[in-house]
């Protein structure tokens, strides 16, 4: 009688370890999915969708299937960290992947932290999110980072003829941080630069008139923007009403992706062509066969002829958390965020390693100054330079 | 000390923005000074006016005249929007505490914002400036003013007559006026105050549409944009006063330039310029500089 009690009991705590292993692995992702940071939430989310799809066709992880959840975050830092730890403590999520901005990011670094569950992080930019103070072993970003991004477009703005340099940024985290790196680096590469003036619109900012006006009375010679995604649709506008772009012979360049294939399509005609700008990723970039055969797969599973430039981001961040996992063929956080450090991984951009250090990935942007091309209803970069970081990544 | 030209500049800047910032605050003000109900979908309206204008372009396509068209086709959508909300959801509520009205209006904004997001997705949108007047400018005492911003500031004081003069030697805008002060007695007179209350909400909500119409070819179209300009509308009624008509011009004008000349003296705080005028109006005169105090 005692025997049998013993052998049911023993049967009913292994019962659901048997089960264990069949289950998937459950990765919860906070995301913007309202208001307009959704325009990347969305596809970015998407990307990490495809990428959970094809992995799962092979047959997933360790035999098991990968399993996403996405929450919308609405962009806010409260509603992230609420988004995270209701996955975590109700849908029993192991790992997250996610968030958008830089208020979002490292709130729920914060979480990570507590509740010791790896979270890669693949689009807040913030150096704050894995500055020293702030690092602790779960947090990874496969992002890039102010740093990264400030001084890749003071290595190109160091190559123009000019010396009057004038910036607009919002006046958050993101584009303090973008800023002071630009123009640290800016004037240790051309010392003879002189910064004429700084602008500071709040963050959404809808009328740019005020700053335009303030920003020409001290006449620059060129112009380092950081007003991202449709924020820059409203800028740009505003700003070539104003004569801006003429009055400093184009020589602007905005990073925050302001050159993405979503944005000059939707501005078609209306884009400042001649400018410079960046983008993650360009479905036209083609520089490898990897890359060629992963647009293809997007555009497919988006349905869209000229896919999202921002699923890239969503795709990577699950492709180094699958990685990891095989890599530490456990499922095990602090397993996990151990194989994280220096893992590199294939990307369809190329081979991109989490550094020990900081683990921050190599990320670089595509760069290019933008021209119309008879292909495509809307401007493209061309030529278009994958600027790699890691030479000034310290 | 700035020069002439960029002061110059500034208060141009100014003026356009208060102008769209009118067009939009006047149809907020007009139903809360009819109905007395904020109506929160307002902002909703207006970006539901843009949207309809980058339909109305999608289908017209480029050309010239195409984006008046266009435009006004948007308004006219938006109107009937209006109206049929009015008619068959806001009726239900007049008899309901204000609490609910307000509610009513504020899960209006969800429900149309969402229908919105289905309807066109959440990419930004672009609509072209006119050829028209885009791509131009006049230079002006060394300032920069682009033809369509010049085109706004006209349309502004246009609008404002033509509706003030509307309400106050037409037939039916001194019953909307009558309705504004007691719906009770206008009604007893035999006016079908029902009817006048779904044409206010039409009128008002053409207003919104047409200000989001019109504010596209310089903003981008994205979600979200309805939020952001009610809350700038709202600072505008309430430093003009509640449900005045002149009060929300020139609760316009003075935001506008507030905004426009803030970041001179204070760079990153000018938008804390405009709320501490209007928490100063709130503390000195709580209905505003043209407002009537509530009884």
């Amino acid at each position: 009688m005692h025997r049998r009690t013993l052998l049911i009991l023993a049967l009913v705590l292994l019962l659901p370890l048997a089960a264990e292993a069949q289950k998937p692995i459950k990765v919860g992702m906070p995301m913007p999915l309202s208001g307009p940071p959704a325009l990347f939430g969305d596809p970015a989310s998407k990307g990490a969708q495809m990428y959970v799809e094809e992995i799962n066709a092979k047959g997933g992880v360790l035999g098991r299937k990968l399993e996403l959840l996405v929450r919308d975050s609405k962009a806010d830092a409260n509603e992230a960290v609420r988004q995270a730890r209701e996955l975590i403590l109700k849908d029993n999520v192991e790992f997250l992947v996610g968030t958008l901005t830089s208020a979002e990011g490292p709130a729920v670094s914060v979480v990570a932290k507590e509740n010791k569950i790896v979270f890669i992080a693949p689009i807040p930019k913030t150096d704050q999110l894995t500055a020293p103070d702030k690092l602790h072993p779960y947090i990874f970003r496969v992002a890039s980072n102010t740093t990264i991004e400030g001084r890749s477009a003071a290595e190109i703005v160091a190559k123009w003829p000019v010396t009057r340099v004038a910036t607009m940024s919002f006046d958050y985290a993101y584009g303090q941080d973008v800023t002071k790196a630009f123009v640290e680096h800016l004037k240790k590469v051309k010392p003879g630069v002189e910064i004429v003036d700084q602008q500071w619109p709040k963050l959404g900012e809808q009328d740019y008139n005020p700053f335009i006006n303030a920003q020409m009375a001290k006449k620059p010679e060129a112009i380092f923007s950081s007003i991202w995604g449709g924020f820059f649709v409203t800028y740009s506008k505003q700003a070539k009403a104003l004569g801006v772009f003429d009055a400093i012979k184009y020589h602007f360049i905005g990073v925050g992706e302001a050159a993405t294939p979503e944005t000059t399509k939707s501005m078609g005609a209306d884009y400042p062509v001649g400018i410079w700008g960046n983008s993650y990723d360009a479905f036209y970039w083609g520089e490898t066969a990897a890359h060629k055969d992963y647009v293809a797969r997007l555009s497919k599973y988006l349905k869209d002829e000229y896919p999202s430039s921002w699923a890239i981001q969503g795709y990577i961040g699950m492709q180094f958390l699958a990685e990891a996992i095989k890599k530490a063929n456990s499922t095990d956080s602090d397993k996990v965020a151990k194989a994280l450090l220096n893992l590199t991984v294939e990307t369809p951009v190329g081979p991109l390693t989490i550094r020990e250090k900081d683990h921050q990935a190599n990320r670089g942007q595509l760069y290019g100054k933008t021209v119309k091309d008879a292909k495509y209803p809307f401007a493209i970069m061309k030529p278009v330079t994958y600027v790699d970081p890691t030479k000034f990544m310290d | 000390m700035p020069d002439f030209s960029f002061i110059f500049a500034q208060s141009i800047s100014g003026l356009t923005a208060a102008m769209f910032l009118f067009l939009i605050a006047a149809g907020l003000s007009l139903i809360f000074g009819v109905l007395r109900v904020l109506n929160f979908a307002h902002g909703t309206f207006y970006m539901l006016g843009a949207y309809a204008a980058f339909q109305f372009m999608q289908w017209l396509g480029p050309g010239r005249g195409r984006f008046w068209l266009a435009a006004l086709g948007a308004a006219a959508a938006i109107a009937l929007l209006g109206g049929l909300v009015e008619r068959f959801l806001f009726r239900h509520l007049y008899g309901a505490e204000e609490l609910y009205q307000l509610l009513f209006t504020y899960a209006l904004v969800l429900v149309l914002g969402d229908a919105a997001k289905m309807l066109w997705g959440t990419q930004q949108k672009s609509v072209s400036a006119p050829p028209e007047l885009g791509g131009k400018a006049l230079s002006l005492f060394g300032a920069t003013i682009p033809y369509y911003n010049l085109f706004i500031i006209l349309l502004g004081p246009v609008i404002a007559l033509g509706f003030w003069l509307t309400l106050q030697r037409t037939r039916a805008g001194r019953f909307i006026r009558a309705a504004a002060l007691d719906r009770e007695t206008l009604g007893a007179l035999g006016v079908n105050v029902d009817a006048l209350y779904t044409w206010v909400f039409v009128l008002a909500s053409f207003l919104g549409g047409l200000g989001g119409a019109l504010i596209s070819p310089m903003r981008a179209t994205t979600p979200g944009m309805d939020t952001e300009i009610i809350v700038e509308a709202f600072v505008v009624v309430v430093i003009g006063g509640l449900g005045s008509f002149w009060g929300t011009f020139f609760g316009a004008l003075i935001y506008g330039q507030v905004l426009s000349f803030g970041i001179l003296f204070f760079p990153r705080f000018s938008i804390f310029a405009v709320f501490a005028l209007m928490a100063a109006v709130l503390i000195l005169r709580p209905w505003g500089l043209l407002g009537r105090p509530l009884k």
